[in-house]
């Protein structure tokens, strides 16, 4: 249990308990909405913001936080004209976002390629304190809203004509949970890599949707396969020195198919 | 005072016209029947009327408080409500009680009564043992029965229904149209029906609305002829 000691583990564990308790919640609404492929789109859009902000020369942050919430909204606006095909969007958005950082990355030559890489692929062991607090303060929000809007949001997600004829503001209620969700792919992108960071807020909700009948439950059960995922993740990264990112991702979709095969086996046998 | 009211409506999709010439009225205690051919556009004049899209030309105006002053309050069942998403986590309970939201619970515990509306909701469809099954886990006439129940739950102002007897058998839709009619008479309910079932629901429904198309016309247009008396000389 060495690992303990050293401070970046600390804060790898910190982050990865916040983010635990936060990603379900967000996955599962997006799964139900039909958008599990959103949060991809938007951390490819992340990476122009990355790239934009090392151009500009000003804190990578901000200009990614900029970039997303713009993303975001057009989404929505997207998804409104391609009623029946939302994801035509998506695909266009995700190949924009990453077309715009490999121009901006080339404009930038000579710069900072490694500090793209490490965006690109994530490092949840280099973590600031400060990258800390901002997820302390984000999983704060994320569950907040979720304990104050959830029965909206569980109408929203059901059908969105009767949530609309029972009066509520159903646009505003998709822009801002567009905007929740790239405000939390723009600061959890850093740690777990724009190429992975889908994986982290998806497969949890996906495979505790097979695990619980009913929606609490199934929120529930993502936080603990979360905690589960990440934490043996980040202890297998740290003791074969596997990519701490991609070792998670790895693990979750052990449990998936695990899952799935345990519940076919079991529906037999019934 | 009058609930729904259309004035002159006309919706086009794209450039073709598909409805012309609408106008009526849903009071309340007033149970209406909506019919028409298949193709008559019965649903997309339902969506027009709830703001789910807008008119070409007219107007619809819809009530937004009840006749006791309060907001108005819509149960609205779209057709083949049952074919929902099969995957979605929900219970059976947990799916009626979420039509006890829009009654001003969209922020507060439901409390004793709330309960009340939700059990007599699913007794009334007779799905209360099933209340603690998966909702992806029903039959397609069990998925209708608990989308009927959640509008029940609500106890809503204005019903819009739009087929909501599909599949049903005989005796499960002349106890629909009893409950019905029973919710616009004692209660005061107004009720806008999209139906086929012309005959049976003739001896329950206020008036009739029906869509016909234009003789003659190259489009497909369709103008609307009501008749306000009872039951005996529908359209």
């Amino acid at each position: 249990m060495e690992m303990f000691l050293y401070g970046f583990m600390q804060r790898a564990f910190q982050a990865s308990l916040l983010i635990s308790l936060a990603a379900p919640i967000l996955g599962l609404f997006l799964i139900l909405r039909r958008q599990s492929l959103m949060a991809d789109t938007l951390s490819h859009v992340s990476l122009a913001g990355v790239a934009l902000g090392f151009l500009l020369g000003v804190n990578p942050t901000l200009t990614t936080l900029l970039v997303v919430a713009i993303i975001a909204v057009l989404l929505e606006y997207l998804r409104l004209i391609y009623k029946t095909y939302s994801e035509v969007g998506i695909a266009m958005l995700m190949a924009g976002g990453m077309a715009v950082a490999l121009v901006l990355m080339s404009l930038n030559e000579g710069g900072s390629t490694v500090s793209i890489q490490q965006y690109l692929f994530g490092s949840i062991v280099t973590i600031t304190s400060l990258q800390v607090y901002m997820i302390a303060g984000l999983t704060s929000l994320i569950l907040l809203l979720y304990i104050f809007f959830r029965k909206p949001m569980y109408v929203l997600t059901f059908d969105e004509e009767a949530a609309f004829t029972s009066g509520l503001p159903i646009k505003w209620m998709s822009i801002l949970f567009n905007l929740l969700t790239g405000l939390t792919i723009a600061l959890i992108m850093p740690i777990l890599g724009a190429l992975l960071v889908s994986a982290i807020l998806i497969l949890p909700a996906a495979i505790s949707l097979r695990l619980s009948k009913s929606f609490t439950g199934v929120i529930l059960y993502g936080i603990g396969i979360s905690l589960i995922g990440m934490f043996s993740g980040l202890v297998v990264s740290y003791y074969y020195g596997t990519p701490p990112g991609a070792t998670i991702a790895l693990i979750f979709i052990g449990i998936f198919i695990f899952v799935t095969v345990f519940k076919q086996f079991a529906s037999k046998k019934a | 005072m009058h609930y729904i009211e259309v004035d002159d409506l006309s919706f086009h999709f794209e450039d073709e016209p598909v409805l012309q010439n609408i106008s009526f009225t849903v009071d309340p205690s007033e149970f209406v029947m909506l019919t028409g051919e298949n193709g008559a556009a019965k649903s997309t004049l339902l969506r027009n009327i709830l703001g789910l899209l807008k008119p070409t030309k007219g107007n619809v105006h819809l009530a937004t408080r009840n006749e006791a002053g309060e907001k108005l309050i819509i149960g609205y069942i779209p057709q083949q409500v049952a074919s929902f998403n099969a995957g979605f986590p929900s219970t059976v309970l947990e799916l009626v009680r979420s039509g006890r939201y829009p009654r001003g619970k969209w922020f507060k515990r439901l409390d004793k009564e709330d309960e009340i509306h939700v059990e007599k909701a699913l007794k009334s469809v007779g799905m209360w043992e099933m209340r603690h099954k998966k909702i992806g886990e029903l039959s397609g006439g069990q998925k209708q029965r608990i989308s009927i129940a959640r509008v029940f739950a609500t106890d809503p102002d204005l019903f819009v229904l739009d087929e909501p007897t599909t599949g049903m058998d005989r005796q499960s839709r002349e106890e629909f149209y009893q409950l019905l009619k029973h919710n616009s008479e004692v209660h005061k309910k107004g009720i806008l029906m999209v139906t086929h079932d012309h005959d049976e629901i003739k001896k329950y429904a206020d008036k009739q609305i029906q869509l016909v198309r234009k003789e003659g016309s190259p489009w497909r247009c369709f103008s609307m002829d009501s008749c306000s008396e009872h039951s005996k000389h529908p359209c």
